[in-house]
């Protein structure tokens, strides 16, 4: 048994450096051709299917990358996004807060200025309120105005905070004045949240659309010259001893975020301080 | 089984030539027909040892493109002597095994070259001991140590699977 493996082994051996033979001694081709059409058609087999397996694999790596590539670029552009409206905000605030500055600054009034912290916009009631109160020194009934024009009055004040009547309120009147014809009236609030001007018949046969009203400044109350809103559509009542006008605001209440509170004299005319088309 | 083994050698050789650069390290490939040829030997005894190595180094000759025959018999010899080294000697720890394929792959090498020498394929032998041999030897080693141990852990759980009363 012993014999047989050695014999075995002398053989391979043998066999090995007789093939080494022929071909250091120009013989090897055949013999290289012989093993070459075994193992080529194996090595080709094998290398087509390592290059699809690391070709799929390295589609997979691929499609993984794109993901998480993509999901990265999702959330830039998400931040992005919030920065530039971030900026775009701070940049509106700026620019509003410069025009409520550079009106304190011209106004001929001693005004506050305040910041709108509350809006009670239902039917009944429309209020906001600033968070200037008490401790301000804010008197009851202060006018309130913006830089479009007035806002409303301060109807009520309380430790840190006041309540603004706006203008469409319901229960808002003032006085005013179509600022071309000097037409005298009463601008009321209405449960629509609209604003309408309620005039003589008699003294508004000029008062067209698109006309400013500003504030009379007839009961101390109000500056004269505040813009108020413009005429949108006149309602003609026929013989009626009133006729009534629909106004378009100069203030949207809606987004107003800061406000100017009068807190001094108001016998003064500031028509020039305010845009003339209301 | 046979079979199986007769693909395992002869289709584990020629693959080695296109599969191996795939887990190279900076170059270095591990020669993993001598790995399976002396995992077999160690198993199979010297006879199979010796025949697979001679078909498998034969074929990795072939598919290399060197000379046809010199690893046929450095691998043959290898085989042959670890059948008879398993057979008489405690080779099947793997602490010894796998330092054991260090030494193999050294002494492979060093084969490797005195035939190249014989038949007047002179190489520089300081360089390719260094850069070849070696560090063959030593992912030899790891790579043996890989392949045993997942060897001894499949047979566990083959024995506790077998054990196991149904």
């Amino acid at each position: 048994m012993k014999i047989q493996k050695f014999v075995l082994l002398v053989f391979l051996v043998g066999i090995c450096l007789l093939l080494l033979t022929l071909q250091t001694r120009g013989y090897g081709s055949a013999a290289g051709d012989l093993f070459a059409i075994v193992t080529t058609p194996i090595q080709t087999g094998l290398a087509k299917a390592s290059h699809a397996t690391f070709g799929l694999w390295a589609t997979y790596l691929d499609w993984k990358n794109v993901r998480a590539e993509n999901r990265r670029l999702r959330e830039e552009v998400q931040q992005l996004r919030v920065q530039a409206l971030r900026v775009s905000d701070t940049d509106v605030e700026n620019r509003r807060l410069r025009r409520l500055l550079t009106l304190q600054e011209r106004l001929p009034l001693t005004t506050l200025s305040g910041e709108i912290i509350a809006r009670e916009w239902g039917g009944w009631i429309r209020s906001l309120t600033v968070n200037r109160g008490r401790g301000d020194n804010i008197p009851r009934l202060s006018a309130v105005i913006s830089p479009d024009g007035l806002v409303g009055r301060i109807v009520d004040v309380r430790p840190g905070a006041s309540i603004v009547q706006v203008l469409t309120d319901p229960a808002s009147t003032v006085g005013a004045h179509v600022l071309r014809t000097r037409t005298p009236g009463i601008v009321e609030g209405d449960p629509r949240g609209t604003l309408r001007f309620k005039f003589m018949a008699r003294d508004g046969a000029s008062i067209q659309s698109g006309d400013v009203l500003v504030t009379a400044g007839q009961g101390g109350l109000f500056p004269r010259g505040i813009p108020i809103g413009t005429v949108r559509v006149i309602d003609n009542r026929g013989a009626a001893l009133f006729h009534y006008a629909e106004l378009t605001p100069a203030v949207d209440f809606a987004r107003i975020d800061e406000v100017l509170l009068v807190t001094g004299d108001t016998q003064r005319d500031v028509t020039a301080y305010f845009p003339k088309d209301g | 089984m046979r079979g199986l083994l007769v693909l395992t050698v002869a289709g584990g050789s020629v693959a080695h030539a296109t599969l191996t650069p795939l887990v190279s390290v900076r170059g270095m490939t591990p020669d993993l027909p001598l790995i399976m040829v002396s995992l077999l030997a160690l198993r199979r005894g010297s006879e199979f040892g010796c025949l697979a190595g001679f078909v498998t180094g034969l074929l990795q000759d072939a598919a290399g493109g060197g000379l046809i025959g010199v690893q046929g018999l450095t691998k043959a010899v290898i085989g042959f002597g670890i059948g008879v080294a398993g057979s008489r000697l405690r080779v099947s720890q793997p602490l010894v095994q796998v330092p054991g394929l260090v030494v193999l792959t050294i002494a492979e090498g060093l084969a490797r070259f005195a035939l190249l020498q014989i038949f007047r394929f002179p190489a520089p032998f300081g360089e390719l001991m260094m850069y070849v041999v070696i560090p063959q030897a030593l992912f030899n080693g790891f790579v043996g140590a890989a392949v045993v141990l997942s060897l001894a852990g499949v047979q566990a759980l083959r024995a506790r699977f077998e054990g196991e009363p149904s």
